[in-house]
């Protein structure tokens, strides 16, 4: 006789997550463009916590730790965690584990923003290249779901994302076209439209850090909701779950968090679709386990592309997009060929 | 609670349009807790689209209403506190435990974003037992058989805990064996849980063996209903379904047997 | 400035006639048998058959350079990039993505680029339209050369020799004013705001080095390529002395958008007045005769740092 339990979180598994994110900090922020001794870093991280004073780095040095790779792999952190989870949200909303962050127009509509404000030359003040990307990101969104929103239910999910295609297509197209209008300020738009993490500062993180908050917290409490999403809309509504409304929360919530994300680092692609899917294959198919270890990974594997971006082919910054799409599709393939593709939904 | 004993659904003149047909036309019904009805009728009768509506699941015209409560006014939370619904061809998300699978049935008792309670999950547990399902609890539910799929679908409308259970077409997939064994244990949950069981089924025979109340259906409208014993009769068996059978008794019950003229 | 020198310059030229040269002395007024003539080398020679009369510049460079020597009404139309003289002809045909037809649909009889993108020498060759292929220098002595160049092809030598001796001039002056750095002055010139740089192995950078400047970017990784892109941490390492803005019409930067980026306020230059220059993005990415002028620049920025 046997106590049957609900699917959950280990603590070994919390351990090692935790335990993941701190190496994946270290790492981040030992390695750099100039080469700096890591007992140095740790000293210099340990000056700014109270009563322990002990680094005596140069003040270049300590600025390259504080101001400028820090708030980086804190950047990237907080961004890797947010695609991640939104990704894995929108997997559990839409039932299709090749949903990711992106679905509804948010790239396209982010990256239109961008383009529009780096060729109008408004892009110089620090603020309206984020404010412009985030904007686009919204009305993608929206105009995907007054397009997609459907009376039936059970039709409702298909809708939206047929709509977000042609969404997605449209503003890509428009901003192909702006950008071929303005070709001496293409390296720039693509320099923004494969991510990048190079330009993070603290007002970066201040200025995202909040939203992606929020959005995480609201994702995380819908765990369980995505669990019922999983036997179809019709049986959800039987069950009692107010299906659309529900699913409107869970779309807000992921797309505000990815557009703030990319408004400050660009498109970054891969991290929603892979992490979760990674871990899917490791622990499950149970969103109440999937989501909070999709935001924690979700980080990690950033904050390891980022390190990897800086120093794989080094001088050569490469484009942190690049990065997660040649990381991510390798590694995907080995977890793949190594277990039953049965166990794959 | 109105002043009766015993909770009552009542179907007014419900009618279901889709694409602007009507599907189901002007159905009036009354079933209180304890009773077994049974919705039987030839193809495209409209019986699946009859217990969606009453789920919940499609548009209808009409009211529904339990105790004098228009049902439509509820919160899909609160009228899965009161119906419940196992569809005829149940998804079984793969990779989701049955244990996880039977406890999706108390989302009716939960606020949107709360965790489950303790409650909660010793409900799970002892319908669980109470299935004969223990041993599967921790099995992936895309892997069980047919028969055992079936139980872990009633088993979730179970740990919902709502009066009245809508089972759509519960045996059309299992052998003879299986088939027997779920309609027992349903019957046998009626009586313990005081629910009451509307369903549809396909075979009037077995319809007649277990339920109390038929309801034939023809065009989406209810032609006969009453006792199996009033409904199943040659006559209206040849009117509905346009075929010669013989009705004998079987220990009491009603047994539809297929006349076959031969050339 | 330029035109007080072009007075010194002419009586430069008077006295050398004096010493018995055959130099013309006046500009050219008196025909001389110019044409036909065969300018560039190897794979971009090109024969001119007569004084061209037709020209497009698709080289903001080229097009400073002929109006300088004197061939402006000679020029039907210069490329969307070049913004000076203000009176060139301007026109929407464009140096990076060139539209063969547009250029063909001009009738020029001459074509003068700085790179030869998509075949358009060859192309242009195919339609019979001579092309003159004039790419960045490396130093001062090529662009001096591509403007004696361009007065051969265009039919007017003898302004082209004032001018480069007027470049000379006006280069020798700006150095003369410089004051010699005591200690190693480095320095950071930034082409645009994702940190692109020059290395001295370069036209502008050329300039720098004769100022006796030390370019951070000489020892930056990939400053074998000439154009290397510089990291945040690399520059902040650096700490450079001078930081010198190529960027501020195209990516709008300036001291103020400099001290705002990550890691930037620590910098020395920042904490120095005018220490942060602003150039024009223009002169400080062309090899025309204002070259002189940046020169100039940098050598006040040089002496102000020194509080000289």
């Amino acid at each position: 006789m046997h106590t049957a339990t609900a699917t959950r979180i280990s603590r070994k598994t919390w351990v090692i997550s935790a335990v993941a994110v701190c190496l994946a900090l270290l790492v981040g922020v030992c390695v750099g463009a100039v080469s700096i001794p890591p007992a140095d870093v740790l000293a210099e991280l340990g000056n700014h916590l109270p009563f322990v004073h002990h680094s005596n780095n140069s003040s270049l040095n300590s600025t390259i730790i504080w101001q400028l790779r820090l708030p980086r792999v804190i950047l990237a952190l907080v961004v890797g965690s947010m695609l991640a989870t939104a990704g894995c949200s929108y997997q559990g909303t839409f039932r299709n584990p090749l949903a990711d962050p992106y679905l509804l127009g948010v790239s396209a509509g982010a990256g239109l923003g961008a383009t529009v404000a780096i060729v109008s030359n408004h892009s110089v003040a620090h603020w309206v290249l984020p404010i412009a990307s985030f904007a686009g990101a919204l009305i993608a969104v929206a105009l995907t779901y007054s397009l997609g929103r459907s009376a039936l239910v059970g039709r409702s999910s298909t809708a939206l994302v047929l709509a977000g295609v042609a969404v997605a297509n449209l503003l890509t197209a428009i901003q192909t076209l702006v950008q071929q209008r303005n070709a001496e300020k293409i390296r720039e738009v693509y320099a923004w439209v494969l991510g990048r993490l190079n330009t993070a500062g603290w007002g970066d993180v201040r200025l995202v850090t909040p939203y992606i908050a929020v959005c995480l917290i609201v994702l995380i409490r819908y765990r369980r909701v995505l669990d019922i999403f999983a036997v179809g809309d019709e049986e959800a509504l039987t069950l009692g779950l107010p299906v659309n409304r529900a699913r409107a929360a869970v779309i807000i919530a992921a797309s505000l968090g990815t557009a703030a994300a990319v408004s400050v680092t660009g498109l970054i692609g891969f991290v929603g679709i892979i992490v979760p899917h990674i871990l899917r294959l490791i622990v499950g198919n149970s969103y109440r386990v999937l989501m909070p270890l999709s935001l924690m990974f979700g980080g990690v594997f950033l904050v390891l592309a980022d390190v990897i971006a800086r120093t794989a082919l080094a001088p050569q910054e490469i484009p942190i997009g690049v990065v997660t799409a040649l990381i991510g599709a390798p590694f995907f393939l080995y977890i793949l060929g190594s277990r039953r593709s049965a166990d794959l939904t | 609670m109105s002043d009766n004993s015993v909770p009552t659904l009542s179907v007014d003149h419900l009618s279901v349009f889709i694409d602007k047909k009507p599907i189901v036309c002007d159905i009036s019904l009354n079933i209180s807790v304890g009773q077994w009805t049974c919705i039987i009728g030839p193809n495209g009768a409209g019986k699946s689209t009859l217990l969606k509506a009453l789920a919940g699941i499609l548009k209808s015209e009409g009211s529904i209403s339990v105790d004098g409560n228009d049902l439509r006014s509820f919160s899909e939370k609160d009228r899965a506190c009161w119906i419940g619904y196992v569809a005829q061809d149940p998804v079984f998300p793969r990779g989701m435990r049955v244990f996880d699978y039977v406890m999706l049935g108390r989302t009716a008792h939960l606020n949107l974003l709360a965790s489950e309670t303790p409650l909660d999950t010793s409900m799970t547990e002892s319908v669980l037992r109470d299935l004969d399902l223990m041993e599967f609890s921790h099995r992936d539910v895309a892997t069980l058989s047919g028969g055992e799929r079936q139980r872990v679908a009633i088993a979730r409308a179970l740990a919902q805990a709502s009066p009245f259970v809508l089972l759509d077409e519960p045996t059309t997939a299992l052998d003879v064996g299986h088939q027997q064994e779920v309609l027992e244990l349903i019957d046998r949950l009626r009586a313990e849980h005081k629910i009451a069981v509307i369903s549809t089924m396909h075979d009037l025979t077995v319809s007649g063996m277990y339920t109390d109340h038929l309801v034939l259906m023809n065009h989406g409208k209810s032609s006969v209903s009453g006792t199996p014993h009033e409904v199943l009769t040659p006559e209206h068996i040849k009117i509905h379904y346009k075929v010669d059978v013989d009705i004998i008794d079987n220990a009491g019950f009603p047994m539809v047997l297929p006349r076959r003229t031969l050339q | 400035m330029i035109k007080k020198n072009v007075v010194v310059a002419a009586l430069f030229a008077l006295a050398l006639s004096a010493c018995g040269t055959t130099t013309s002395t006046a500009p050219s007024s008196t025909p001389v048998a110019e044409f036909p003539v065969s300018v560039g080398t190897g794979e971009s020679a090109v024969t001119i058959t007569s004084k061209p009369k037709a020209i497009i510049s698709l080289s903001p460079s080229a097009t400073e350079d002929l109006f300088a020597i004197g061939a402006g009404p000679q020029v039907i139309a210069v490329d969307d990039q070049s913004t000076y003289p203000v009176e060139a002809p301007h026109s929407k045909l464009s140096g990076y993505t060139p539209n063969v037809e547009a250029i063909t649909a001009m009738h020029p009889d001459l074509v003068i680029i700085s790179n030869d993108i998509d075949n358009l020498a060859a192309s242009l060759k195919a339609a019979n339209i001579p092309v003159l292929i004039e790419p960045a220098p490396s130093d001062l002595a090529g662009a001096e050369a591509q403007i004696i160049e361009l007065g051969r092809a265009t039919g007017n030598s003898d302004r082209a020799v004032i001018i480069k001796i007027t470049m000379e001039h006006d280069i020798s002056a700006a150095l003369n004013l410089l004051s010699k750095p005591t200690k190693p002055i480095s320095i950071y010139h930034e082409l645009d705001n994702t940190m692109y740089s020059i290395t001295s192995d370069t036209f502008v950078g050329q300039l720098y080095k004769m100022a006796g400047l030390t370019n951070i970017a000489d020892a930056a990784p990939g400053a074998s390529s000439g154009y290397p892109q510089l990291s945040a941490e690399y520059i902040v390492k650096s700490n450079p002395t001078l930081i010198f803005l190529a960027d501020g019409i195209c990516c709008g930067q300036s001291a103020a958008t400099v001290a705002t980026r990550p890691g930037f306020g620590a910098l020395q230059a920042l904490t120095m007045p005018g220490a942060v220059v602003m150039l024009d993005d223009d002169i400080a990415s062309r090899w025309g005769p204002r070259t002189p002028e940046l020169l100039h620049n940098i050598v006040m920025a040089v002496n102000k740092v020194q509080g000289k």
